[in-house]
Formats: structure tokens, C-alpha cells, sequence
């Protein structure tokens, strides 16, 4: 039996280089291409750069040149870089996904795609269930702009999923990442010498480590499975304890005013927030991880606890408290 | 971390003078150039030993040092708070809790009570007298309405003390994790109604919590109260208030809104529970869960059971205030 073909989109980003080094190690992938108009972070040795942009019409001819059999779609863009537009990020999620399916339509040599798409689809929300199961996407309006991006990206990926019916299509709804090596919102906003929080409010949140991040992506690509699966550290934490443990002071804000105060923020260049992210510190957000268990096979190695403490221990000596335990230790 | 063997401690409140003198002891060690670390310890020196404790207990968990479970109920936080519960149950509402045998001691069960009294005290009295009576305790979740959980302050006490967000997909999960789940079928038309509908229960919905028990195969064990009906005499309601609240409704009670807060402190009326015998549903087919007659049924079973009991501990009881 012939190697698998593959094509990484996004494999500029962290996890779409780990990935393709991780392939380029597994013989059962022959071949594996990676599509970027960035650089690749780590040294990558047989993967096949194509220097290309997503959003450009170009890549439906590359694509079907490639005669992959497996699209592995990683350049969804949760938050603007500096250089970034809003306008430009809904194109790139929006408009690259559009463009990179319709090249697929044209490559009969498809099988298996697979959307690192977000969990974000699902909202935050007061009255949302405790763990939000694949099947829980309408529950709730739309709320902000990237919700309503990632679901007209499930949307068009399921129109394609039923037209094909011989692709395998994952969708695979990860929830916000941590670790070691990532920056992003969550450890930005950690990083804060002075945490902003609803006053009043201790959301339940979820994270899903690097490791599993990517190690769930690999488990999705060797055993896709069809329709969409949550991708998650199992369990939560309360955004208190979380702020406690990383051990910086909160600034409580009324809610009425805590856009207005992140919005000044914004403006010193002392923060920057999404609607997504504000949601999540006023309500939070919890998905079920049995289908990703269960169907992929694939069992998460650190709970969002854990994934955490992973994290906060390789951010060690930047306390900001003093240690409180230590003074009245008997 | 919810079931097994606990050891419960009950701290004593520091006294105020100890408390004073920590403060000065405190304020001595930051003057005199200490760093705040050996500041407050050198202000605990002096404290006894169950004010000390309570002293770590707290800074344990200013340092994020504590568990919640993944739903955020949270049991230490429920032992801070239990002599607040021991006094409304002990002292204020004098609560007479019978029929314990009938909770089960481990595995899954669906608590069905009938609601009153606005606020849910109801709910942790319940739970209090499993506490306080059974044999093996063991913290009952609540479904609670929607709407608790758009406030502030309000919605994480009710995570912290076992409370979820009323839905159907949450009390089958906690079901099948193997809690205690308590519901109250009437919902919000059992909390709002007017004082003179008192111990009439209302209509139990569409039967959906005799569904969930029949798809989780957990016994139904029918609860009745009696005296949360007094707390909060509710005389009338204010629809404009609701609105601009956005609360389903808002009561208007001989000392609420007219005492602001204090018009929040439920009267002491004197209170009786009675758990009563499990109903069991696992003689059932899986198939039962989608059998509408049989869920009417049931519920109408339950709601018959509560009735009559609420009647028979209201002559047990007497007179609702003395």
C-alpha cells in the first residue's frame, strides 16, 4: 500500500510545523507538503514548502498538482496579530477555508480532511450546559464576530462533507491552548501585573495543553473520524483559582464598566482583549471530551488542572504575591 | 473528593479582641520593616489555635490552594459556611427532618421537592439535613433556575454550593456520575406563587425530570417541606421591576423591597422535611424514557405523594411560627 499524501495548511504557525515534523517522522505518510506564507518555526526535512497564501486562487491548482489524500486545515486565526486587521483575519478564516475546500472539490484524490477549527463556535454563556457536547452548537445566538466565522467555516465544511460523502471530514474543536511554549490570551492575560475580573463573576474555563494539542491533531489525522469532535483538557478550572495560583493580584471590575475600562487599556497598549476572550472571563466554557476518547482514540495526557499547573510551573519566580502560606506556617 | 469519609472541623470564630490584636501585632511587624510574609506571622503568634487555623485555611486559599470540582462545587467552601446553615436549621427554622433512611447512601437518586420561598433555602436546607441526619452524608447537586446564574455573586455561591444550571443534559450527566440530584418540578411557578396558594403545589411541567430519571434508571425520591412556605410571604409582585431586572419575577413581601437587604432575611417559621419512599424506575425498559403516558404517570405520582405529605407535616406541625 502507497504512503499517505498530506498537506498542512498554517504550517507557519507552532503546531502546524510540530506537526509536519511529526509526520515527516511517521513512514506511513510518503508525503507531506506544507502551505504558508511564513516561515516554518522549526527545521523541517522532506516536508514541501509551498509558499503560498491561502486566500489566493492559486492554491486550486497546487493543491490537486499535490495529489494529496489528506488536507490537514490549520490556518485558522483565533486572534489578530499586531500587524493583523480584523478585516484581514476574517478573510484569512472565512475566504481561505472557501478558497482551500473548492480546491479540494477539484482534487479527486481527496479521502480525509481535518479542520483545526474552535471551540469558540459554541459560545459563553450563563446558561450554557456544564460540558457542551458536539451536537450543542445552536443553543445560543451568536454572539461575536470570530463565533460567527467559525460557524460559516462548519457550515461550508458540512455542505462539502455531504457532497462528498467519500471524504472523511473532522472538525475538531479545540478549546483555547496553554503551555510552555505558547503565548496567547490566556497567558498574556496571565501575565498581567494586575489580573482585570467581572467583580462578581468566577467562570468555569477550559485549556487544552500543547502536548495534547498537538498530539490530538496527529491522532485525528491517522484515525479521522467523521463530523465534529471537542478537543480539550477533561475537566476545569474556576478563573479564580487560576489567577490565585499564577499568583497575581485581580482588579475587580463592575461589569458594566469592564469594557470601557479593558477599551482604555486597549488604548495605553497595556492589554488587548476579543469579545470571545471577555466572554469567556464572565461566563466561561466547557466541552465534553468523550468522542475524542472514545472515537479518535485519543486520551488527553494532562486535565485542564494539570495543564495549567504545567504551565504556571515553567513560569516560576514571577509571583507577584508574596508567598502568604509560608507566613503562618505553624 | 465528594463521596468517602470526611472529617469535618468546625472552626471557632476568632474573638475580637485576638482579632484586634493580630491587626496591631500586624501593623507593628510592617513598621518596624518587615516584609508582609513575616509581618502576618509574627501577627498570628498570638492567636489560639482555631483562629490560627482558620487564619491558614484562608491565605491557603487567597493562594489558589483549594479543590473544585469540575461542575465548581467547591466543599470546603461549604464547611466555611456550615455554622451560618446549622443556625438557620438549628436555631431559626428549627428544622424536624424525617424519612433520612430513605435517601440512598451511595448511587444515584433524583431528590423531587416542592419549591417555595423566592430564594432557594429550600434547597439548602435539603441538603443540610442529609448532612445533619444521614448516616453516611453525602452533598446533593441542585438544578437551579436559569436565570440565578446571570448574576453576580449569586451565581458562584449556588456553583460553590452544588447548585447547576437547571437543564436536562446536566442532571443526566451528574446522574450518571452517580449523584444526588435535587429538583424542584414546579419550577418558578412554585417559588413566585402568591402566599395564599401556600402548600398547593403547582403543575410539574411536562414530567421531564420523571424522563431523565427513567433514561438514567435513577430511583425518585419524592421530598416534602414544609415551612418555606412562611419565609417570604409573598404578597404581590411588581411586573415592572421583573422586567427592568430581567428576573422572572419580583415579589413584593411584608418587609421586601420596603427594608432594601434587610427585607431579604426570611422570617423564622418552623420547618419540617419528610423524605419519603423511593420510587423505583429501573423495572423499566430503556424504551420507558420515550413513553409519555408512563412519565405522566409517574410524575403525577410523585406530585400526589408530595401533596399528601405536605399536608400531614403541616397538622404535625402546628402553628407556622411558634
Amino acid at each position: 500500500m502507497p504512503g499517505r499524501r498530506v498537506l498542512i495548511t498554517g504550517v507557519g504557525s507552532l503546531l502546524g510545523g510540530a506537526l509536519a515534523r511529526r509526520l515527516e517522522g511517521d513512514p506511513e505518510f510518503e508525503f507531506v507538503a506544507g502551505l504558508d506564507t511564513r516561515k516554518p518555526r522549526v527545521s523541517l526535512e522532506r516536508t514541501e514548502l509551498i509558499d503560498a497564501d491561502i486566500r489566493n486562487a492559486v492554491i486550486s491548482r497546487l493543491i490537486p498538482q499535490a495529489e494529496v489524500d489528506t488536507v490537514v486545515h490549520n490556518q485558522i486565526v483565533r486572534r489578530p496579530g499586531p500587524e493583523m486587521s480584523p478585516r484581514a483575519m476574517h478573510d484569512i478564516n472565512v475566504i481561505g477555508t472557501l478558497q482551500l475546500l473548492a480546491a479540494c472539490e477539484k482534487a479527486n484524490s481527496i479521502r480525509t480532511i481535518v479542520i483545526r477549527g474552535s471551540a469558540g463556535v459554541y459560545g459563553a454563556e450563563p446558561h450554557a450546559p456544564q460540558f457542551f457536547t458536539e451536537e450543542m452548537t445552536r443553543l445560543f445566538p451568536m454572539r461575536t464576530r470570530f463565533q460567527r466565522d467559525v460557524a460559516e467555516i462548519e457550515n461550508y465544511f458540512e455542505t462539502y462533507s455531504r457532497r462528498h460523502p467519500g471524504v472523511v471530514c473532522t472538525m475538531l474543536r479545540y478549546q483555547p491552548g496553554i503551555g510552555p511554549s505558547l503565548e496567547t490570551q490566556i497567558t498574556r492575560y496571565l501575565s498581567l501585573p494586575l489580573v482585570p475580573t467581572y467583580l462578581g463573576f468566577d467562570p468555569r474555563l477550559q485549556f487544552v495543553h500543547e502536548h495534547d494539542a498537538l498530539e490530538a491533531l496527529v491522532a485525528a489525522v491517522k484515525t479521522p473520524v467523521r463530523g465534529a469532535v471537542n478537543v480539550a483538557g477533561p475537566g476545569t478550572i474556576g478563573l479564580t483559582r487560576l489567577v490565585r495560583l499564577a499568583g497575581r493580584p485581580t482588579l475587580p471590575i463592575v461589569p458594566g464598566l469592564f469594557d470601557g475600562a479593558t477599551a482604555l487599556g486597549q488604548r495605553l497598549g497595556l492589554l488587548d482583549f476579543s469579545d470571545d476572550f471577555k466572554r469567556l472571563l464572565r461566563y466561561g466554557r466547557a466541552a465534553d471530551t468523550t468522542r475524542l476518547v472514545e472515537e479518535i482514540g485519543y486520551e488527553p495526557r494532562y486535565g485542564t488542572v494539570d495543564a495549567v499547573a504545567d504551565y504556571l510551573r515553567t513560569q516560576g519566580g514571577r509571583r507577584m504575591l508574596p508567598s502568604l502560606r509560608q507566613a503562618v506556617a505553624p | 473528593m465528594t463521596t468517602g469519609a470526611r472529617e469535618r472541623v468546625r472552626y471557632d470564630a476568632p474573638e475580637p479582641e485576638p482579632a484586634a490584636g493580630f491587626l496591631r501585632r500586624l501593623r507593628e511587624g510592617l513598621d518596624a520593616g518587615l516584609e508582609l510574609p513575616e509581618a502576618v506571622s509574627r501577627g498570628a503568634a498570638g492567636l489560639s489555635g482555631g483562629a490560627r487555623d482558620l487564619l491558614r485555611r484562608t491565605t491557603r486559599r487567597l493562594e489558589g490552594d483549594y479543590e473544585e470540582d469540575d461542575w465548581g462545587f467547591d466543599e470546603e467552601f461549604v464547611e466555611l459556611v456550615f455554622p451560618l446553615f446549622e443556625f438557620l436549621y438549628e436555631r431559626w427554622w428549627r428544622v424536624k427532618a424525617t424519612g433520612i433512611q430513605h435517601v440512598p447512601a451511595h448511587g444515584r437518586a433524583l431528590l423531587a421537592g416542592n419549591h417555595a420561598g423566592i430564594l432557594p433555602w429550600d434547597a439548602t436546607m435539603i441538603s443540610f439535613a442529609i448532612q445533619r441526619e444521614h448516616p453516611l452524608p453525602r452533598f446533593p447537586r441542585f438544578l437551579v433556575l436559569n436565570w440565578a446564574f446571570d448574576l453576580p455573586f449569586i451565581s458562584v455561591a449556588m456553583r460553590k454550593v452544588g447548585g447547576v444550571v437547571a437543564s436536562p443534559y446536566n442532571a443526566m450527566q451528574l446522574l450518571e456520575r452517580d449523584e444526588l440530584v435535587a429538583v424542584f418540578p414546579e419550577g418558578v411557578k412554585g417559588a413566585g406563587k402568591p402566599f395564599s396558594e401556600r402548600y398547593r403545589l403547582q403543575r410539574f411541567g411536562r414530567g421531564g425530570f420523571v424522563e431523565i430519571a427513567l433514561r438514567t434508571r435513577s430511583p425518585i425520591v419524592p421530598v416534602a417541606v414544609v415551612g418555606s412556605e412562611e419565609i417570604y410571604p409573598k404578597l404581590g409582585e411588581s411586573p415592572a421591576a421583573a422586567r427592568l431586572l430581567g428576573a422572572p419575577y419580583f415579589p413584593l413581601t411584608p418587609t421586601f423591597p420596603w427594608f432594601g437587604a434587610l427585607g431579604t432575611v426570611p422570617l423564622p417559621s418552623k420547618w419540617r422535611i419528610e423524605f419519603c419512599q423511593p420510587i423505583p424506575t429501573d423495572e423499566y425498559g430503556p424504551e420507558a424514557a420515550e413513553d409519555r403516558a408512563l412519565a405522566f404517570e409517574l410524575s403525577e405520582r410523585v406530585r400526589e405523594t408530595i401533596q399528601e405529605k405536605v399536608y400531614e407535616n403541616l397538622v404535625k406541625r402546628g402553628p407556622a411560627f411558634v
